[in-house]
C-alpha cells in the first residue's frame, strides 16, 4: 500500500495544481475586458442618455410625416364692406384614402401576378414595380367605377398622375373627382358607405359673384406648392403640402400677404411602408386670411362696364376728397368665374383682354389736356379769362404752316377762355401753348404728376407715360422742337401719353383746386381728405376755368349730357372736357374727363374709348361722355336713396 | 400530479383549439355559420316579440270601457284631421305631378310601403339598430329607407328570411343628404356618438353659412331627395346648434332627433319599385 502511494505521488507529481496567486497577464486581461465593456456601456449610455434628443429627432424624421393644409384666402369686399367681390366657394370632391387600401393593394398585386402566370410564359410576367403600378391603377379604377355607377359617368384613372401621387404624396388622399355638382355630392353622401375609403369632401375655390366685373382690378390666383406654416411644429419632418393659392394679378397679387390664410397641418406617425397611422399626433386647423375692403362701388362699376359694352376702353371714377377709386373698369375683360375653363386663356389673348386699359392704356389725352394748358397759361399770365388772344377762323397761318381748328370746322372768332374751353377751340390753345412755351406746359404737367406712375395698389403699372418737351425731343429723337410740336402738345396730341387713371386723378385734383391726387383702392371709412399743393389760380381764374368746363356740358362739345334725355343727370351740374386724339394707325380715342357736382365736387371721372376704324369720327362728347352719364346717374341715385353722400363731399374754397 | 394539471387546463386547451379552428375555417363557412345563427335565432326573437304584443294586448284589456270610449273618440277626431290632410295631400300631389309634367322634371322614385312591427331593439354604445319582423319573405331589400310617424328611422342593413336589421338614424354608420326645410342646398347628416340612455343626437356638416340655428330657434332638417335613397321632405330632426367650420366655408352642427326612436314599435319600409 505504501508502495502504491509513493508511486501515485511520483506519477502525479506534475499534475498537481499549484496556486501562485494572480497571474499578471490574466489581471491585464481582466482590466482590458473591463475597459472594453466600460467603453461599450459608456457609449451606450452616451447614445441613450446624452444623445436622446438627437436620436429622438432622427426617429421622428424617420417615422413621422407632416401634412400642411393651406388656409382659405380672405374675402375681398366692395366699399360697403358687405358685398363680396371675391370670396371662397366650396368645391365638392371625392377623395380616396390610400392608407386604407394596403391589404386590398396586396391582394390585387397577387391577383394580377397570378393572372400573368396563368396566362402562360413566365417571361411575360412584369417586374414587381410594374405589377405594383398595375395593382394601384386597377384598384383605384375599381373605386372610380363605383362612383361612375352612382353618378352615371365614365371617368378613367390617369396612371401617370396616380403614380406621381403614390411617389410624392402618399399620405394625402387621392382626389378622384373634383368640382362635383351639389346634387352629385348629395348622391354620394347617401350612397357611399360611411366606412368606405371613398370620402365625399370639399375643397376651396375662389368665387366671383359678379363674374367679369372689375376683373383686371380684382385679379386672379394660381396654384402653388409654396405653403408654409411657420409656427407648426415638425419643420424638420418630411412634409406633404396640399396645393395653396397665390395672387397672380390685381389686388389678389398686391395684397397676397394680407389675404393669404394661415396654414394648418397634421403630424402623423407612419408605418415602415410609408402609410399613415391614425389618429394624427398633432393637429392644427388652418385659419382664413384677412379680408380686404376695397374702395370700389360695385353698382357704379357695373354701370360703367354695362355702358362701355363691347367697346375697347376704360372708365375711372374717383372720390374727389379722399382719392378712393370708385370705378376702375377696363374693356374687353374676362370672366373670372370661368377663368380656369379650357380655352379661356386663348380666348382672352385673342380678344386682347389681358391689359388693364384703365391703368396701362397710354393714349394721347386730346383736348382734355387743354385744361392743363389753360392752368399753365393762367398761372404764367400769358392769357387772362377776359382777353381774346386770337381770332379763330377755322385755320391759322403761322410759323410757315397752317394750323386748323377742328378739321377747319371751327369758326369761333375772337373767343374768350370760357368759350374756348366749352367749344374746344384748337386755335385758341395753339396760341396759348405758344405764349406759355412748351417748357411751361410740360412743367405744369409734371407739377400734376402726369409724367409719373400713380402708384395705385396694383401690380404692373406702366411707367412710360410721357410729357414731352424740347429737351426730350433732342435727347430721344435727336430733332429740333418745332412750333407745331408746341401746338400739338397744347391740345394733348403728339407725343403726350397718359392713362385714364392719371386723367381721373388729374380731374379730381382740378376739382379740389390742388395739383395731385393719390388714387387708392383701399377703403377706409374715416380716411381724411387729401390735401396737396394748391393749383395757384386766382378766384376769377378758377371761376373762368369752371365756367368753361360747365359750358362744355351745357353748350359745348359734351352738351348731349344736358340736351339728350337719356344722358341727363337730373339736378346735377357737371364740369367736364371732351377730347379726341389720334393714336396708332390713325385710330381715334374718345376722351371725357369731368367732376360733379361742379360747385361742390364729390366724384371725378375719366373715360377713354378706342375707335375701331381708321379715320372714323370718334368724339368724346358722343362716345365717352355717355359712360360718365351712366356712372353719375347711378352715383347720384344711390346718394339720393341713402340720403347721404357715398363719398366724402369736398367744399372748394 | 402532471395528469391532474393537464385535466385542469383542459377547458383552455379546448378553447384554444376552437379558436384556432375558427381562424383556419374558410370565410364562406364563417359567413354561412353567421347567417345560420341569425336564421336560427330569428324565430326566438319573433316569438318573443309576439309574446310582448300579447302581453300588451292583455294589459290594454284592463282599461275600463269609459277609457276605451274616450280613446276611441280622440282617435275619431284625429282620424278626421288626418282624412282632411290626406285629401289635401292628394290634391297637392296632383298639382306637383302636373307641374313636373309641365317642366318635364324627372319624378322622384316610387315606393311600395311595407308596414312592419319591431321585434327587438339594440341601443348600445356600439350598435344602434332594431330588428323588424319582415325580411326576404316580403321582398325587403338592403338599403331600403325606413320611416315612422316621427320621420326617418334609418336604413335596412341586413335582410334575413323573416327578419331584417335596420341601422338607426342615431348610428354613426348612417349618413344621408338632408336640407334645411325650405332650402335646396345639401347638408351631410350623420349619426352621432349616442350613449345608451342619452337623448338621440346626430351631427351635420357642410351647413351653408347663412343658416342659423339654436336650441331656442331650431331649424328642421329634412331629407333632400337628392341622394336617390330617401324621398324628399321626411323629417330627420332639428338642428339646434351650429358652429363655423375650420375652413370658414361651412358650419357644422348638432341635430336633435325624435326621442320616440328609442321606443318605436311600428315602422314602414319604403321598398323601391324600380330597384337599381
Amino acid at each position: 500500500m505504501a508502495t502504491d502511494d509513493v508511486n501515485l505521488a511520483e506519477r502525479s507529481g506534475s499534475l498537481v495544481e499549484s496556486h501562485k496567486g494572480y497571474d499578471t497577464r490574466v489581471i491585464f486581461f481582466y482590466f482590458a475586458t473591463a475597459a472594453l465593456l466600460l467603453v461599450l456601456v459608456g457609449g451606450l449610455a452616451y447614445e441613450q442618455i446624452f444623445k436622446t434628443a438627437v436620436h429622438g429627432k432622427d426617429e421622428k424624421v424617420q417615422n413621422q410625416r407632416r401634412i400642411l393644409i393651406p388656409g382659405p384666402r380672405g374675402n375681398i369686399f366692395a366699399r360697403d364692406g358687405t358685398t363680396v367681390l371675391v370670396g371662397n366657394r366650396p368645391r365638392f370632391a371625392v377623395m380616396l384614402h390610400l392608407d386604407e387600401l394596403k391589404v386590398e393593394l396586396r391582394r390585387e398585386h397577387i391577383r394580377i401576378h397570378q393572372n400573368f402566370v396563368d396566362a402562360g410564359d413566365k417571361k411575360d410576367v412584369p417586374s414587381y414595380s410594374q405589377l405594383e403600378q398595375l395593382a394601384r391603377v386597377s384598384l383605384v379604377q375599381h373605386y372610380l367605377d363605383e362612383l361612375n355607377a352612382i353618378l352615371g359617368r365614365s371617368e378613367q384613372v390617369n396612371p401617370r398622375e396616380l403614380q406621381r401621387h403614390f411617389e410624392r404624396q402618399l399620405l394625402l388622399p387621392y382626389p378622384l373627382l373634383t368640382d362635383l355638382e351639389p346634387a352629385d355630392f348629395a348622391k354620394l353622401l347617401e350612397r357611399l358607405a360611411v366606412r368606405s375609403p371613398l370620402e365625399p369632401t370639399t375643397s376651396i375655390a375662389r368665387d366671383y359673384p359678379f363674374g367679369s366685373a372689375a376683373a383686371h382690378t380684382l385679379g386672379y390666383v394660381g396654384a402653388t406648392d409654396d405653403v408654409d406654416a411657420e409656427d407648426l411644429p415638425g419643420a424638420g419632418l418630411k412634409t406633404f403640402k396640399l396645393k395653396g393659392s397665390v395672387g397672380e394679378n390685381g389686388l389678389e397679387q398686391n395684397f397676397d400677404s394680407l389675404l393669404q390664410g394661415e396654414a394648418g397641418g397634421m403630424i402623423y406617425r407612419v408605418d415602415p411602408t410609408g402609410y399613415k397611422v391614425n389618429p394624427p399626433l398633432e393637429k392644427r386647423l388652418p385659419l382664413q386670411g384677412q379680408n380686404l375692403v376695397t374702395s370700389l362701388d360695385i353698382d357704379l362699376q357695373l354701370a360703367a362696364e354695362e355702358s362701355l359694352g363691347d367697346q375697347t376702353g376704360a372708365a375711372v371714377a374717383i372720390d374727389v376728397a379722399t382719392g378712393e377709386v370708385l370705378v376702375l373698369a377696363s374693356k374687353p375683360d374676362y370672366d373670372l368665374s370661368k377663368f380656369r375653363s379650357p380655352g379661356t386663356v386663348a380666348d382672352i389673348q385673342a380678344r386682347h383682354a389681358w391689359t388693364n386699359l384703365a391703368l396701362n392704356g397710354l393714349y394721347p389725352p386730346g383736348s382734355t389736356f387743354k385744361i392743363l394748358t389753360t392752368i399753365a397759361a393762367l398761372r404764367r399770365g400769358t392769357i387772362t379769362p377776359d382777353d381774346p388772344i386770337v381770332d379763330c377762323e377755322g385755320a391759322l397761318s403761322k410759323y410757315g404752316r397752317v394750323f386748323v381748328c377742328d378739321n377747319r370746322r371751327g369758326h369761333h372768332g375772337e373767343v374768350l377762355l370760357r368759350e374756348a374751353i366749352a367749344k374746344s377751340c384748337d386755335i385758341y390753345f395753339y396760341t396759348a401753348g405758344w405764349l406759355t412755351t412748351p417748357d411751361g406746359v410740360a412743367e405744369e404737367a409734371r407739377r400734376f404728376h402726369l409724367d409719373q406712375r400713380t402708384a395705385i395698389e396694383l401690380p404692373h403699372e406702366r411707367g412710360d407715360m410721357l410729357i414731352p418737351d424740347p429737351a426730350w425731343k433732342e435727347r430721344v429723337q435727336h430733332e429740333k422742337w418745332f412750333p407745331g410740336d408746341t401746338a400739338n402738345m397744347a391740345i394733348g396730341q403728339g407725343a403726350v401719353r397718359v392713362s385714364p387713371l392719371q386723367m381721373a386723378s388729374f380731374a379730381a385734383s382740378v376739382a379740389r383746386g390742388e395739383v395731385s391726387t393719390q388714387p387708392t383702392l383701399v377703403h377706409q371709412a374715416d380716411r381724411p381728405a387729401q390735401h396737396t399743393e394748391s393749383i395757384g389760380l386766382t378766384v376769377a381764374q378758377r371761376a373762368a376755368l369752371l365756367d368753361g368746363m360747365i359750358g362744355c356740358t351745357t353748350i359745348g362739345t359734351a352738351k348731349p349730357l344736358t340736351t339728350v334725355e337719356d344722358f341727363r343727370v337730373p339736378g346735377v351740374r357737371i364740369a367736364g372736357k371732351t377730347g379726341t386724339a389720334q393714336f396708332g394707325n390713325k385710330l381715334n380715342v374718345a376722351w371725357f374727363i369731368c367732376f360733379a357736382p361742379a360747385e361742390n365736387p364729390e366724384i371725378a371721372m375719366a373715360i377713354a374709348i378706342e375707335g375701331d376704324t381708321a379715320g372714323e369720327e370718334f368724339q368724346g362728347g358722343l362716345h365717352a361722355a355717355p359712360v360718365a352719364s351712366a356712372v353719375l346717374k347711378k352715383y347720384f341715385a344711390k346718394k339720393a336713396l341713402a340720403n347721404s353722400p357715398l363719398a366724402h363731399p369736398f367744399k372748394t374754397d | 400530479m402532471p395528469f391532474r394539471r393537464l385535466a385542469t387546463a383542459k377547458p383552455f386547451v379546448t378553447l384554444g383549439l376552437v379558436v384556432a379552428a375558427w381562424i383556419v375555417v374558410p370565410v364562406t363557412i364563417k359567413t354561412l355559420a353567421r347567417a345560420s345563427f341569425y336564421e336560427l335565432t330569428a324565430p326566438i326573437t319573433v316569438v318573443a316579440s309576439y309574446a310582448r304584443d300579447l302581453q300588451q294586448y292583455w294589459s290594454l284589456r284592463l282599461h275600463s270601457n269609459g277609457e276605451l270610449i274616450e280613446a276611441g273618440r280622440d282617435l275619431a277626431r284625429l282620424n278626421a284631421s288626418y282624412e282632411f290632410a290626406v285629401q289635401q295631400n292628394t290634391e297637392m300631389q296632383a298639382e306637383i305631378a302636373r307641374l313636373e309634367g309641365l317642366l318635364r322634371l324627372p319624378a322622384f322614385a316610387n315606393y311600395r310601403l311595407e308596414h312592419v312591427r319591431v321585434a327587438s331593439r339594440d341601443f348600445s354604445g356600439w350598435w344602434q339598430r332594431i330588428v323588424i319582423r319582415k325580411g326576404k319573405n316580403f321582398g325587403l331589400p338592403v338599403g331600403a329607407p325606413v320611416i315612422f310617424t316621427g320621420g326617418v328611422v334609418g336604413r335596412v342593413t341586413e335582410v334575413h328570411a323573416a327578419t331584417a336589421v335596420v341601422e338607426l338614424l342615431t348610428s354613426q354608420n348612417v349618413r344621408l343628404a338632408g336640407v334645411v326645410e325650405g332650402d335646396t342646398r345639401p347638408i351631410s347628416y350623420q349619426g352621432g356618438l349616442n350613449p345608451t340612455f342619452g337623448p338621440p343626437r346626430g351631427v351635420v356638416e357642410f351647413v351653408p353659412l347663412d343658416v342659423f340655428a339654436s336650441a331656442a330657434a331650431p331649424k328642421r332638417l329634412v331629407t333632400s331627395g337628392l341622394g336617390g335613397v330617401f324621398p324628399p321632405g321626411l323629417t330627420i330632426g332639428e338642428i339646434t346648434h351650429v358652429d363655423l367650420s375650420s375652413d370658414g366655408l361651412f358650419k357644422t352642427g348638432e341635430v336633435k332627433l325624435d326621442e320616440r326612436l328609442g321606443s318605436v314599435a311600428e315602422v314602414t319600409v319604403l321598398v323601391p319599385l324600380t330597384p337599381e
